[in-house]
């Protein structure tokens, strides 16, 4: 039988019913959280990134501002546009419940901070956490045969960067460290939940669900995920039509969670989010490595060890989005 | 000093002991990653492993297939490593 699916293309996953894709969101928000969740809105954490301030939107168009309240949560480590942004995103969209809850002191408390600190510094030895900046990286090609392994990066105020190979136990302890400010975010958009009784809405996208880039119980802790099926070029044309702020749609999109900056792309996914859009949708759909290739202009061999990347991060974070056994 | 095949068989043991596979299915051309018998959490604990028991250091630009993606391979980088 002649297959009739779509050639590969660079517009494949563009969304040429917008208006629909929109309103079919908004529908199952309402479906979602009144019917099934049996909630009367909508608590949401806003950072003045992409996805929240999507989700957010939709949120306020589905239970009306009114029954929607938006949460910054920023800490220490926090840019100071991402409070600004947010800010003019709630204001935007009517959204006029919209709180600041500074998680600084809770992440001391755990001891966030210093933990992290402490493992950067068993690795550059040199380390001053008061003035140095700090972020861990994927340094190694997405085309690569070899699995991804982080590098911590200490950037001195002189200039000066010291790069070096994170050892597992380090490696461990800072993610777990840093882990402590989404699950310390998770708690705190549960409790207002539950104070209004609404539902907290998850923010993120296909990719940070299936490739398992979100924290077990920190911002992968919500009741519904109305994104988590668009990729993240389907956000983007999604912020441009219901009227997301252009300075959120313009900034390049970063973890905001190390004191260094850092893209999403260096942190983790290893490539733009244009390229890695198509070429996950061409692996998931089964398209030959040699087809996706030609259009991307990469050899099959890179598509191939991409798409090999790909299965590999699938599986080595399943256990992110596994349930309790029992 | 171990020997070639001693070395071998100590990577081997340790890949074994931390993946519960079948000592049959890792020969020394095996590629451990693309077979999916270590995934990159594997790849950071080998790195360890290899440290503890070989005093090797690995650094970023050494992460590449060539070094580790068989017992073989590993071996050579070891052996030009010491």
């Amino acid at each position: 039988m002649k297959s009739t699916r779509k050639p590969f293309s660079k517009d494949i996953l563009h969304i040429d019913n917008i208006e629909a894709v929109c309103n079919d969101i908004i529908t199952k928000l309402r479906t979602d959280v009144s019917k099934k969740l049996q909630r009367r809105g909508a608590v949401i954490g806003i950072s003045g990134g992409i996805d929240s301030s999507v989700c957010m939107a939709l949120s306020a168009l589905a239970f009306g501002p009114k029954k929607v309240t938006a949460i910054m949560l920023p800490e220490q480590d926090s840019s100071d546009d991402s409070k600004m942004l947010a800010k003019k995103l709630a204001t935007k969209f009517g959204v006029t419940e919209t709180l600041i809850e500074d998680i600084t002191k809770a992440l001391d408390g755990f001891g966030c901070y210093k933990r992290r600190d402490e493992a950067i510094a068993r690795v550059i030895t040199n380390f001053n956490p008061e003035v140095d900046k700090a972020k861990i990286e994927i340094k190694q090609d997405v085309a690569s045969n070899l699995p991804p392994a982080f590098s911590i990066t200490v950037i001195k105020p002189d200039g000066e960067v010291i790069s070096k190979l994170l050892p597992v136990k380090e490696y461990l302890q800072i993610v777990a460290s840093t882990n402590f400010k989404q699950r310390s975010r998770m708690s705190m958009l549960y409790y207002h939940a539950e104070r209004l009784h609404y539902a907290v809405i998850g923010t993120p996208n296909k990719h940070e669900v299936e490739q398992g880039f979100f924290v077990k119980y920190g911002d992968g802790g919500a009741d519904v995920m109305p994104i988590g099926h668009l990729y993240k070029t389907q956000v983007y044309q999604i912020a441009k039509y219901i009227g997301i702020p252009q300075e959120i749609i313009d900034r390049t999109p970063t973890t905001d969670t190390y004191t260094a900056e850092q893209t999403q792309e260096d942190f983790f996914y290893q490539m733009p989010f244009e390229s890695m859009d198509l070429i996950w949708y061409g692996w998931e759909n089964d398209y030959p490595a040699d087809e996706v290739g030609k259009v991307m202009g990469r050899t099959t061999k890179d598509i191939e060890n991409i798409y090999r990347n790909f299965e590999r991060k699938r599986k080595t974070t399943a256990y992110l989005r596994m349930r309790p056994i029992f | 000093m171990n020997t070639v095949t001693e070395k071998k068989d100590i990577i081997r043991k340790y890949i074994i002991e931390s993946t519960f596979d079948d000592v049959e299915k890792i020969k020394d051309d095996t590629l451990i990653f693309e077979e999916g018998i270590l995934d990159s959490m594997g790849l950071l604990f080998l790195i360890e492993f290899l440290n503890e028991e070989f005093k090797i250091n690995t650094s970023d630009e050494e992460l590449v297939a060539e070094n580790f993606q068989s017992i073989n391979s590993i071996l050579t980088f070891i052996e030009s490593k010491m």
